[in-house]
């Protein structure tokens, strides 16, 4: 009998996804855990594994279809086996699931201890997979039976190469080349260590078209597009722009790039300095770490630090957990962390969710100032623009001095704008003294 | 074996006729102005009321069970009724002289002795104390509800309160005597000397046999009276409390301030049927059943066959063997001849006997001749005996009409956990009665000083062994809570085969006989249901007692009064019981099939059980105490192969001042990192000796000594698999139905995210024990430890199995039902 390909859930929340790409064809021969195709949730792409070694028989859904989980999508077997019974809509998914073992001439029930066992892998196990973003179907067990246990998993953590988020990055999505010790902390592999692809990543094939690209509204994109139209539709949004002094920033960065190599301080960036800047200010103004629902406005003690990365497939906002309690440098790994992955499409469902407060940043493209939307039911977003020259007057004198513009974006229903003004003004003394904030 | 009697050859050797006293057979003359003056009116009318009371309030179980309504009261009682109608006379006789010291305990039919005993009780008791006794029991609960439709006086009051709590018992509600967890058929009442009834034919013969060994131990007054059928002679158990009653020592051995033989009458109801079967004549061969008192003494038990139709024969019977029992020379057997016109249930057809047979009794009915003798010797009139009769049915008509009532008589709530809270009483004994214990040395003179004297750690500061005749042992540490509680709770008596003189058979005792008394610490017969059933009767009456087995194998012996008796009467009674009950028992080796099991998991599964099994000599002091100060029943599983081992695993050994182990929390004897290994009892050993051969193999092993079986917090262990995530469980019982799989299956659910592996059990081989030479094949072995790991939760890299402990080999063997 066919084996079903089961859409899984994925994270809590999930009820359904969209089949982004076939990687197989109908007719093409895989093995237990080949990847059969990517799964676009609105969180993250995702790949599902065969779960059986077989034939394509037939795929139940195309590309761009929306599935919910736990649906059967398709057939592996044998060709000329029966999938009729696997297709969905007439018999339940989990009905078929479960083979049926005929009955043989004995009347006995050995034919089914005799048979194979799926290859297992204990409950232990696959936790530490998961934590570890391991598919369980990549690891060899050594368990009895071939079970993966406990120590397969920790075997293929150790396994992977060392590298440094941005490195791993770089070379599972740029092509670049690792060596097999990199020059970082206990041989860790950096991006520097990293040699360019000898070969340029093949352009994409020309539209048919070559006047119009259609390009349908899916996944991340059809998820943001509802975001945004419903932020603005069911919120007050109030704006307020300011700047502030950023000497002592520019200062402090120049130092960190400049600090010994062994520190491990040089990649941390303007944008982390301000994400520990905005955590340790909003520490002190909880009413801006909120959420706002069903007529419940919930203060958090805990910082959950949302921050806007640009992705290929569009706007992710990956969450920092308790920023406020993490120091500059685990805060700045732990954002280069999450932005690989989301760069990625790897960020995991639970990395994007989450956040208290959100922090976007269009200065390196040379913004000043913009109006950053809401991501409710978030009640405040930090839009941080360029850092440029503007003349202040200081002892009768005008001088020029480099100033970040800062504009805060608050949901007026619950947020009013004097707390949100104190706010900034908090937020642009701490980045005027961001070294007596560092030694708080 | 007592040295101060020989045996003399020449005597046993020489020729002679045994002679034995003749067995008197309804001996009673009646004699009407004798009777009169004896007794007078009042009371002889009292008896026809009592007699009266009983018939009514049977015929209304009848009927409900037949049609289902009696005097406009409908009513579907699905639980039993085995009814006594026709033998009122017996109850009622019996019940005449005995006073609310005096005890009886019965059988599945004994509707009729709780009301008689009662009546009885009610008639001798004031006012005053009547009050005090139904506001205190149960905290009044049933009194609440007698209140709710009786009036009238005190006495009055307390015939509504008994017939309305046996009522209430019978039909399962919370306000019944033992809140409807006794019911029909053990429905007892212990103020006014009803103690329990017995469901299981016979049980109640060790157990009242217990009680007497109470009150002749305690110096407690009144004699002891155990209801059972005729058909219970062919039970072993009743065979075995007649001959524990009977022992020459109560009068050759122990002081006679003590008084002599407990006094027990063993009472007959013989109303010729044991269900269907007929003793007489079908499945026994005693003939008259008074014959069998022959059998046991001298004194043929001073057997009679008494007129159970005739209450002023049976009331004359009691009084004269009260005082052969008082006088210590006792026991007495007593054949009273009844019949019972109702069926044996109500689904009874009756397709054993005739129609004709049932009615030439009838026209014996002890109700009909009674009155008529009441009549004749003008101790009442036809009126009288009428306004009586009418008088029973609308007292019983009332008395229905509340038992039934949801109102009134509610049930015991199955929302909370109510019953649940029945099954222990967690009590602890801290200082029983203000009586001197009785004892033959002060402590300090005891072997306790030598005990005391001995190394209290196995191994010197550089872990070398020190000499294990100078070091305390397990058996010495059991001996050290033993004596300890001894001189604390002079209630407390010890028993078994072996257990004087010899100090039992493993020496544990050894010091008791010098510092204790006979009456505290004894031998007996080779009876193991009346060694553990005389247990449950002296521990119900609040008295500590140590029984011993002296082999775990010899429980089979004592199955029902270790299983149905000791495990429930403290729920069944709904805690107007304790069972201050501790059962050694002890597990064997060496001696093949029949002297080497570990049937923890036997026990364990009866509700109402604590079951404890110590593995080092600290444990088996402090978790003894901790048993021997409770007031819930244990059986305390002790190991032979540990009985002269040192403590080598609890730094600084065993205290010399009392302690406790904490009831039901595990023990760490080792931490690992890699593995859990859960234990019960001496396997713990020979876990420690696989986790050396597991870190040789690089395997970090954490030993967990269970100890505790029944109850058992399963934090500590869960606490380990989580952090190793593999665990496999190790005890000498045999696999198959081990308790092991019990706690497999709870460890599976309580941990089963961090679990690496299955939950692996290691038993003894589902075999017979063989021989002690082949012993290494059955029971556990350190091998088997590591190579089941390996086989079935972590392979060992290298690693190349000495014995079979595949998955292979458990479907094979689970084939052959080996």
């Amino acid at each position: 009998m066919a084996s079903a390909v089961i859409l899984p859930a994925f994270g809590n929340s999930a009820e359904s996804a969209m089949i982004a790409r076939w990687l197989k064809q109908p007719g093409d021969r895989v093995e237990a855990g080949e990847p059969l195709c990517e799964i676009e949730t609105d969180k993250a792409t995702v790949e599902v594994a065969s779960p059986a070694a077989g034939v394509i028989l037939e795929r139940f859904y195309g590309e761009g279809e929306g599935v919910p989980v736990q649906t059967v999508i398709a057939a592996i077997g044998e060709p000329g086996e029966d999938v009729a019974q696997l297709r969905p809509g007439g018999v339940g998914p989990t009905a078929v699931a479960a083979p049926t073992v005929p009955p043989n001439a004995a009347g006995r029930v050995s034919a089914r201890i005799n048979a194979t066992p799926p290859v297992g892998i204990s409950p232990r196990a696959r936790g530490l997979a998961e934590r570890h973003g391991l598919a369980p179907a990549s690891l060899t067990g050594s368990g009895p039976g071939g079970r993966v246990i406990e120590r397969d998993v920790q075997a293929a953590i150790r396994a992977q190469p060392r590298m440094t988020p941005l490195a791993r990055a770089m070379v599972e999505r740029g092509g670049f080349v690792a060596p097999a010790a990199g020059t970082g902390a206990d041989e860790r592999i950096t991006a520097r260590d990293l040699q360019a692809p000898a070969v340029p990543a093949p352009a994409a094939a020309p539209a048919r078209d070559e006047d119009v690209e259609v390009v349908p509204l899916t996944g991340v994109r059809r998820i943001i597009a509802e975001r945004m139209l419903a932020s603005l539709q069911t919120t007050a949004q109030l704006t307020l722009h300011t700047s502030a002094d950023a000497r002592r920033l520019q200062e402090y960065r120049a130092r960190l790039k400049s600090s010994p190599e062994e520190f491990g301080l040089r990649s941390i960036t303007i944008n982390d300095l301000l994400l520990f800047a905005v955590s340790r200010t909003l520490a002190e103004h909880h009413e801006l770490n909120a959420l706002f629902a069903e007529n419940t406005i919930t203060r958090y003690r805990r910082i959950n630090l949302g921050f806007a990365v640009d992705t290929p497939r569009g706007l992710l906002v990956p969450v920092i957990r308790s920023a406020g309690a993490l120091s500059l440098q685990a805060l700045a790994r732990e954002a280069a962390r999450l932005a690989a992955l989301a760069q990625q499409g790897r960020a995991a469902p639970n990395d994007l969710q989450g956040g208290t407060f959100t922090v976007t940043n269009l200065g390196s493209f040379g913004i000043e100032r913009f109006t950053p939307i809401l991501n409710p039911p978030q009640v405040a977003i930090l839009g941080v623009g360029a850092i440029g020259l503007h003349p202040v007057e200081s002892d009768g004198t005008i001088r020029f001095q480099p100033r970040l513009g800062l504009s805060l974006t608050v949901n007026h229903q619950v947020v009013d704008g004097a707390p949100a003004a104190r706010f900034l003004q908090a937020l642009a003394r701490n980045i005027a003294e961001l070294d007596l904030l560092l030694a708080n | 074996m007592p040295k101060q009697m020989p045996i003399d050859p020449t005597e046993v050797r020489r020729a002679a006729v045994l002679t034995s006293p003749e067995i008197p057979i309804n001996a009673y003359i009646p004699n009407p102005q004798i009777e009169a003056a004896l007794y007078g009116s009042a009371n002889l009318v009292r008896m026809y009321h009592d007699m009266v009371t009983i018939r009514e309030f049977e015929t209304m179980l009848d009927r409900l069970k037949k049609e289902g309504v009696y005097e406009g009261v409908a009513y579907n009682h699905r639980g039993p009724a085995h009814l006594s109608i026709g033998q009122e006379a017996a109850a009622v006789g019996q019940c005449y002289h005995l006073t609310p010291d005096d005890m009886i305990f019965g059988s599945h039919r004994s509707h009729g002795e709780i009301i008689a005993k009662s009546l009885s009780a009610i008639a001798k008791l004031s006012q005053a104390d009547l009050l005090q006794i139904m506001e205190h029991y149960l905290g009044g609960a049933t009194l609440r509800a007698v209140e709710r439709f009786s009036s009238g006086d005190a006495h009055s009051l307390a015939v509504d309160y008994a017939l309305y709590g046996a009522l209430a018992e019978i039909f399962g509600r919370d306000t019944g005597f033992n809140r409807g967890m006794g019911g029909s058929m053990h429905a007892f009442f212990p103020p006014f000397g009803v103690m329990p009834n017995n469901a299981i034919v016979g049980g109640s013969a060790p157990i009242a046999a217990g009680a007497a060994l109470f009150k002749r131990v305690n110096r407690r007054p009144g004699i002891v009276i155990a209801n059972i059928g005729d058909a219970s002679m062919g039970c072993g158990p009743v065979w075995e409390a007649m001959m524990f009653s009977a022992m020459d020592q109560y009068r050759t051995l122990w002081g006679e301030h003590v008084g002599g033989r407990p006094p027990i009458l063993f009472n007959v109801m013989n109303n010729f049927y044991g269900m269907g079967g007929q003793p007489r004549g079908e499945t026994m061969g005693f003939d008259v059943l008074a014959r069998v008192g022959l059998g046991v003494n001298p004194e043929g038990m001073h057997a009679e066959r008494v007129d159970g139709y005739n209450p002023l024969a049976v009331a004359d019977a009691v009084a004269r063997k009260r005082a052969i029992l008082e006088s210590g020379r006792g026991p007495v057997l007593l054949d009273t001849v009844t019949y019972r016109f109702s069926g044996h249930s109500p689904s009874d057809p009756s397709t054993y006997r005739d129609k004709e047979e049932i009615d030439r009794w009838r026209a014996h009915d002890s109700l009909e001749r009674f009155g008529n003798y009441l009549v004749e010797y003008s101790h009442a009139d036809r009126a009288r005996l009428e306004r009586i009769q009418s008088e029973a049915r609308e007292r019983i008509t009332a008395v229905l009409r509340a038992a039934v009532s949801l109102d009134i008589s509610p049930r015991i709530s199955v929302q909370s956990d109510a019953i649940g809270d029945l099954m222990f009483s967690w009590q602890r004994r801290n200082r029983p009665t203000d009586a001197e214990p009785e004892v033959l040395l002060p402590l300090g003179e005891t072997r306790l000083a030598q005990t005391r004297a001995k190394h209290r750690f196995g191994l010197d500061a550089d872990g070398r062994p020190l000499p294990k005749l100078k070091t305390l042992t397990y058996a010495e540490a059991l001996f050290e809570a033993m004596i300890g509680e001894y001189y604390r709770d002079p209630t407390m008596v010890a028993y078994g085969e072996e257990n004087r003189d010899w100090g039992g058979a493993f020496g544990v005792y050894r010091g008791l006989t010098e510092a204790l008394p006979y009456h505290r610490l004894f031998n007996t017969p080779i009876s193991e249901a009346a060694i553990a059933g005389t247990a449950v009767g002296y521990a119900l009456c609040g008295g500590r007692v140590v029984a011993e087995l002296m082999y775990c194998d010899f429980m089979g012996r004592a199955g029902d009064e270790i299983f149905n008796q000791m495990a429930k009467w403290q729920a069944m009674s709904a805690g107007v019981l304790q069972m201050p009950l501790v059962l050694r028992v002890s597990v064997g080796s060496k001696y093949g099939a029949q002297h080497s099991q570990d049937w923890t998991a036997l026990v364990v599964h009866i509700p109402g059980l604590q079951v404890m099994f110590p593995a080092t000599p600290y444990d088996a002091r402090g978790m003894l105490t901790l048993a021997l100060r409770g007031t819930d029943p244990v059986v305390f599983f002790e190991s032979q192969r540990l009985y002269a081992e040192p403590e080598t695993l609890v730094p600084g050994g065993v205290p010399l001042d009392d302690y406790e182990v904490e009831l039901g929390e595990p023990a760490l004897r080792r931490s690992g990192r890699d593995v859990t290994i859960v234990t019960v009892g001496a396997t713990l050993y020979v876990a420690l000796a696989a986790a050396e051969e597991l870190d040789r193999l690089g395997i970090s092993a954490e030993v967990i000594d269970a100890r505790f079986i029944n109850p058992l917090n399963y934090g500590p262990i869960v606490d380990s698999v989580r952090k190793t995530g593999k665990v496999l469980l190790a005890s000498d019982a045999c696999e198959r139905g081990s308790f092991l799989h019990t706690m497999a299956s709870n460890i599976s659910q309580l941990a089963f995210d961090f679990l690496d592996g299955p939950v692996a059990v290691v038993g003894a081989r589902n075999w017979i024990t063989p021989p002690a030479e082949l012993e290494e094949a059955f029971f556990p072995q350190k091998e088997w430890i590591v190579d089941t790991l390996h086989e079935r939760v972590l392979p060992i890299s290298g690693y190349t199995p000495r014995t079979r402990q595949g998955v292979a080999e458990l479907l094979r063997r689970n084939r052959l039902g080996i």
